[in-house]
């Protein structure tokens, strides 16, 4: 028996034909645009949003029907005060904080009404000035995203402080195991599953059809590439959205509940690393003046490429002025 | 259909014809994707099935495009380039390629298509062996499985393969003795005289 003539059989029998939808990569060849790249930072960028939707959930679903008797910090308390929250999804594994990545970085502002609540993107790409973050380090420009695994979130908040001139009030940092237990603690989400999702490795294994995910579930559904779907990046990314949409929607359902706030509050004010705890982030949630999620004001701060390296862009400098001026207070 | 658009100066240049003239007339690319689509969409969805070959054909002539200023013109057959610009992008999807191989391990061998004789004259062994050559190849490391592949699937010679990787001949001969020897030890027969020189 010869290896060779056996491989090539193996390989006669995983072939498919061309499909005539392959003409379809030659007019993308003769439009000689390559597109992509851009398509796809919009989409994580719309992710970006629902992530800060989902964390911006338990203060625009506000509930003011019960007085407080937990002392509040002075800042939260008072509604008049407008608050600007800086929410970081990093894309850090468990146990492994160095050579976390700032994945999201979504900056909110909730002005003293309470409402409308902005929610800007802000690229991770961005060129910024940075630092110095650490003893002896040196202020330099680069890309925004790197200033996490560098300082902490703590740098990415004096990054965007000074790139947008604004002051931030608040930062979060969410990641896979916050999202997993935010999931659980909203008593999991609602996904339609075109196919019956089985990984091997996690031992997961749901059927087909209309689902309540768990945050194992979850996480192994928005993370997986070959068990469900045609295993490209772009299936993934249309995954993620749906799963976000599903999770604010299970959010607003389940969070105008005030046990279930409280509950899902005490729990994320552990899942997520943030100088915000939970009785602040309770006292944000029952301040007066509450908002739906229809009071959501979603943008993305206008970028150009930079000129100086194809793997960062700048921002605008007007329009983004224009765009931070709302959240100077 | 879309070839007959092309076909007049195309259809008998050689590639690096086509190639020198898409440096001054874009368009003439496309003729260049009218020749090797076909075969690299054949190529990859072996290794990554045919959700992802589409897409990453496209991507393979967009990428050859923006280099086509640095293609060395003395090299008539552009196939070499070609695979080697997929190999790349091939690598990308390591993950999707070892999945698609452990498939092989558990899907029943569909043996629906062949008629009896076929199978009588492949032996019995040619579907017994599939699942040891699955699990070779996932267990190959990629650079190995790059020129292995190249050779068996991509139907390269050991010079266009090593000018595809832009490594030397001898360097493709010794990775492809060494991916050999452990397919061949996967399928249970270790004779040192199948060896090549």
């Amino acid at each position: 028996m010869d290896d060779l003539r056996m491989l090539r059989d193996l390989g006669r029998d995983l072939e498919h034909e061309p499909p005539p939808t392959l003409a379809r990569q030659r007019s993308r060849l003769l439009a000689g645009r390559r597109r992509r790249p851009r398509r796809r930072a919009a989409l994580v960028g719309l992710v970006a949003v629902l992530t800060a939707a989902l964390l911006a959930a338990p203060v625009l679903l506000l509930r003011a029907e019960r007085s407080s008797q937990e002392p509040l910090t002075e800042r939260t308390q008072r509604p008049g005060t407008a608050l600007n929250i800086l929410i970081i999804g990093s894309d850090r594994r468990r146990g492994d904080p160095v050579g976390a990545r700032a994945d999201t970085i979504v900056l909110l502002h909730l002005p003293a009404g309470r409402k409308p609540v902005t929610a800007v993107s802000i690229p991770r790409d961005s060129a910024v000035r940075i630092g110095p973050c650490k003893p002896g380090a040196a202020t330099r420009t680069d890309r925004i995203g790197a200033a996490l695994a560098e300082g902490g979130p703590g740098c990415v908040r004096k990054a965007v402080e000074t790139a947008a001139k604004v002051k931030i009030d608040h930062h979060a940092v969410v990641d896979f195991a916050g999202l997993k237990r935010m999931v659980d603690a909203l008593g999991g989400v609602e996904i339609t599953l075109p196919r019956a999702m089985a990984d091997r490795q996690s031992g997961l294994s749901v059927p087909a059809g209309r689902q309540i995910l768990d945050g194992d579930q979850a996480l192994a559904y928005i993370r997986a590439r070959r068990e469900v779907g045609d295993g490209s990046d772009l299936d993934r990314i249309r995954r993620q959205q749906q799963f976000m949409k599903a999770l604010a929607r299970r959010a607003g359902e389940r969070l105008s509940s005030p046990d279930w706030l409280a509950a899902f509050l005490r729990m994320a004010a552990g899942a997520v690393d943030s100088d915000l705890g939970f009785r602040e982030m309770h006292a944000l949630a029952r301040s007066p003046g509450r908002a739906g999620l229809n009071d959501l004001v979603l943008a993305t701060v206008p970028v150009a490429p930079d000129r100086t390296d194809p793997n960062r862009v700048v921002w605008h400098p007007a329009r983004a002025d224009r765009l931070f001026a709302p959240f100077r207070h | 259909m879309v070839s007959a658009m092309t076909a007049p100066p195309a259809a008998t240049a050689g590639d690096s014809t086509l190639i020198r003239e898409s440096l001054e007339r874009p368009e003439a690319f496309a003729g260049l994707f009218d020749r090797y689509a076909g075969v690299l969409y054949r190529y990859v969805s072996r290794r990554l099935g045919p959700e992802v070959a589409e897409d990453l054909v496209g991507e393979t002539f967009l990428v050859a495009f923006d280099r086509r200023h640095r293609y060395d013109l003395s090299y008539d057959d552009a196939r070499p380039w070609l695979f080697g610009i997929i190999t790349r992008l091939v690598s990308r999807h390591r993950r999707t390629e070892a999945a698609r191989y452990r498939a092989l391990l558990r899907s029943p061998v569909d043996g629906g298509a062949e008629c009896p004789a076929d199978r009588v004259a492949a032996g019995v062994t040619a579907a017994a062996a599939r699942p040891a050559l699955a699990r070779a190849l996932a267990a190959l490391p990629a650079r190995d499985r790059d020129v292995l592949l190249l050779v068996a699937w991509g139907d390269l010679s050991y010079e266009e393969a090593a000018r595809a990787l832009s490594i030397p001949v001898g360097t493709v001969r010794s990775r492809l003795n060494r991916a050999r020897r452990k397919v061949r030890t996967s399928l249970g027969d270790t004779n040192p005289l199948h060896e090549e020189a």
